[in-house]
């Protein structure tokens, strides 16, 4: 009787250790959202080490080609958060090239079977948009058997 | 009945900062600065380019009254016009910080208050 309790209780107990590394913390500040998920996806801040983040935060008057400048204080403010929650583990937290989360080697492995036409599919537009194929991503829900490919 | 009218207020000192404008209110602000609006010369500058790669119909599409996507990300942009989007146009702090952003990333420099109440006084008239 009691392992049926047992195994639900554990699948439990092993969900938040897989999806930790990705996840969107809880305590996410509000300007976060607002900042920078008006142009792109709220990206989990596990996806980049402090030191990119950083980077990405000192320059953004000139934001991958666009002007993404904040008040002092809500720079401040999201910044802290990044750093807070920024990847540890060596191979997510390694210097990104361009301090772009697409360009990290970890991030290429991972798409090495994804077709160039692909990523240029209007469903797609760039690797930088997770949610066309992960549709959970913003959640930090990377999992592979979720995938879904637009057809065009 | 003071004491509910002094709640009222109290209420709205917390509440309204956020939603304080209309976008009457702010095309007032801007011809203030500058000179009377000209929806026509508004929707012209939004759909020409200003020497770089985007216009403002580059994400926003023109008329802007439906959900769009940004031209990079394809991260969804909610209508611009505030008729189609109440949310528009009603907090000067945020309008602000677009048209600072927006206008770097069009014209490579802030926009004039003209150019802002032209912009703005054809967003108006967009059904």
């Amino acid at each position: 009787m009691k392992t049926y309790f047992l195994i639900p209780l554990l699948a439990l107990l092993a969900m938040p250790a897989s999806a930790s590394k990705m996840g969107m913390p809880a305590d996410a500040p509000k300007s976060y959202e607002a900042e920078c998920a008006s142009c792109h996806m709220a990206y989990p801040p596990g996806l980049l080490g402090q030191k990119s983040w950083q980077n990405i935060m000192s320059g953004l008057d000139k934001h991958f080609g666009t002007d993404a400048s904040l008040d002092p204080k809500t720079q401040t403010e999201i910044t802290q958060w990044l750093m807070k929650n920024a990847a540890t583990k060596e191979k997510y937290s390694a210097l990104a090239p361009e301090n772009r989360i697409t360009k990290t080697s970890w991030f290429i492995r991972k798409h090495d079977e994804v077709r160039a036409d692909v990523w240029k599919r209007t469903g797609v537009k760039s690797p930088a948009n997770c949610s066309a194929c992960h549709a959970d991503a913003a959640k930090g829900d990377f999992n592979e058997d979720r995938v879904r490919i637009p057809t065009k | 009945m003071k004491k509910k009218i002094i709640l009222v207020l109290v209420l709205v000192s917390f509440f309204g900062p956020a939603f304080s404008a209309t976008p009457q209110e702010i095309l007032r602000g801007y011809e203030s600065q500058s000179g009377k609006a000209s929806p026509a010369r508004g929707e012209q500058f939004f759909n020409a380019k200003h020497g770089k790669e985007w216009s403002c119909a580059s994400c926003h599409e023109s008329p802007p009254n439906h959900d769009t996507k940004h031209i990079v990300t394809g991260k969804v942009i909610k209508p611009l016009s505030p008729n189609t989007n109440p949310e528009r146009f009603v907090d000067q702090a945020k309008v602000e910080k677009w048209f600072k952003r927006n206008c770097n990333d069009v014209l490579g420099r802030e926009c004039t208050s003209q150019e802002k109440a032209d912009v703005l006084s054809w967003l108006m008239t967009v059904k």
